[in-house]
């Protein structure tokens, strides 16, 4: 019950400033026509609720079952297990993340049908996918985090040169959505897990960084369909 | 009066259901191979799944027919004022509030506070981050306003970003560059960037495509900067306190 009011107070905190903020530019300078006001403020009450029994499912049914996979996949000690299921994990979880949807959403509109959601929500969750996996050989090999994070952003702004010039704020902004309420709890979830397995307890900090790298494939991978598509 | 809260629902439902599959087919997986969960998590599991299942739909659809739209339509509507500018103000006021009531933020300033030993007070990075987030929306616009490319302003970002992260320990780049995520909370995409994208499309010479997308790659950026660049600030304080404890013993 007590997370239950938790989930309640957070999902609140998070919707109810902005609205207030848009009732009140309503009836001082933007004087929205009234059926997309009320619209909105239906809208407000569903995504809401929608939030609140999201983060309530998340937490009584599908993180202590992504903990569990966490803690029981780096006992197999099999590399190409660990970097397959954590590849497998990222992109399952990613295409389940309701940021993602949205973005997917807005940008199938706007482009009137020319970056499809689907192809969109796909790239995505394989970048996704691809980094969850190399960040797995990461806390195996110990590889420094600076080091990688300053790589994979190098190639981002090298792929940049060739992907077409409307693909790029799309890309940043996949990369942005991906750390969603889904995404995030599983992955570290999944990275702690790990850690701590494979190198003991005092590194359990190898977690971390996890989130930051799970967010680099999806730039690169959205470039990627750029230049296919451009 | 013609409203429409359950348009497209159906299409919703079934989005919804293939969002999901995958993870149940992955669960499954798991648990028949290797945890072989006993009946009572399953359940769990189950009940779980079906919540998950109503509130993504639920969020979805509110997204859809609320949020979507009246983003869109303010957008276009602060176009056609004469004071265009009145966006760059709006953008600040809704980036502050999208980040200041954020619980992700929260639990990133736990974190940093233990890992700078306490040097960065939680409430310091608390403003800094919501007037950086602010100020990100606010650029946005501006971008909006004066066709100016992302580029200008992500290249610097990042640059100066790897700058300061070479010069910083280890966990600390990991939690600035993890922070990114923290930022964009579910009001961000769903509503501010709809905002965006409205002022861009309502405005000639703009591709709401290339100029209304970019606000969640410059929020994402924001606490990257103002967590690297606290810890670097503080980092010196640190090193000049043990210098002077040092000197005095």
């Amino acid at each position: 019950m007590e997370q239950v009011k938790e989930k309640i107070l957070e999902v609140l905190s998070a919707v109810l400033p902005i609205t207030l903020v848009v009732i009140l530019l309503q009836f001082t300078i933007i004087w929205l026509p009234m059926e997309v006001f009320i619209q909105f403020l239906i809208g407000a009450v569903m995504v809401t609720t929608g939030l609140i029994l999201f983060l309530i499912g998340v937490e009584v049914g599908l993180l202590p079952v992504g903990e569990m996979i966490g803690s029981t996949l780096p006992k197999t000690k099999k590399l190409w297990m660990l970097v397959l299921f954590g590849f497998i994990f990222g992109f399952v979880v990613t295409v389940a993340e309701p940021d993602v949807r949205v973005l997917a959403l807005q940008v199938d509109q706007v482009s009137n049908g020319a970056v499809p959601k689907n192809i969109l929500i796909y790239s995505v969750a394989l970048g996704v996918g691809l980094f969850v996996a190399l960040a797995m050989l990461r806390i195996i090999f110990n590889i420094s985090i600076t080091l990688l994070l300053f790589i994979s952003y190098a190639l981002v702004f090298l792929l940049a040169l060739f992907t077409p010039g409307e693909f790029a704020p799309i890309s940043f902004d996949s990369g942005g959505v991906t750390t969603g309420p889904i995404t995030v709890p599983f992955i570290v979830a999944l990275g702690v897990g790990v850690a701590s397995v494979m190198r003991g307890k005092s590194s359990s900090g190898d977690g971390f960084g996890l989130v930051a790298l799970a967010s680099i494939g999806p730039i690169l991978a959205v470039m990627l369909m750029g230049v296919l598509y451009g | 009066m013609n409203i429409r809260v359950w348009e497209g629902f159906g299409e919703v439902l079934w989005e919804v259901a293939m969002a999901l599959f995958p993870m149940l087919l992955f669960f499954l997986f798991f648990h028949f191979f290797f945890l072989k969960l006993p009946g009572k998590k399953l359940k769990d599991i189950f009940v779980g799944m079906v919540l998950t299942f109503l509130g993504l739909a639920l969020f979805l659809q509110g997204v859809h027919i609320g949020f979507m739209p009246a983003g869109e339509a303010m957008g276009e509507i602060l176009v056609a004022k004469s004071a265009r500018w009145i966006a760059i103000p709006i953008g600040f006021v809704l980036g502050f509030l999208a980040i200041f009531a954020e619980p992700a933020v929260r639990v990133l300033n736990h974190e940093v506070e233990k890992v700078s030993g306490g040097y960065i007070p939680a409430k310091v990075l608390l403003y800094t981050l919501s007037v950086g987030v602010a100020i990100s929306v606010a650029l946005a616009m501006v971008r909006i306003l004066w066709d100016i490319s992302l580029w200008y302003l992500i290249v610097p970002g990042y640059a100066i970003a790897f700058i300061i992260a070479f010069r910083s320990k280890k966990d600390f780049v990991s939690i600035a560059f993890d922070a990114g995520g923290a930022a964009t909370g579910p009001m961000t995409v769903t509503f501010i960037l709809s905002i965006a994208i409205g002022f861009a499309s309502g405005m000639e010479g703009r591709d709401p495509l290339m100029d209304g997308f970019g606000m969640i790659a410059l929020v994402a950026l924001t606490p990257i900067l103002t967590v690297l660049t606290l810890g670097l600030l503080y980092g010196r304080k640190e090193k000049a306190k043990d210098e002077q404890t040092a000197q005095s013993a």
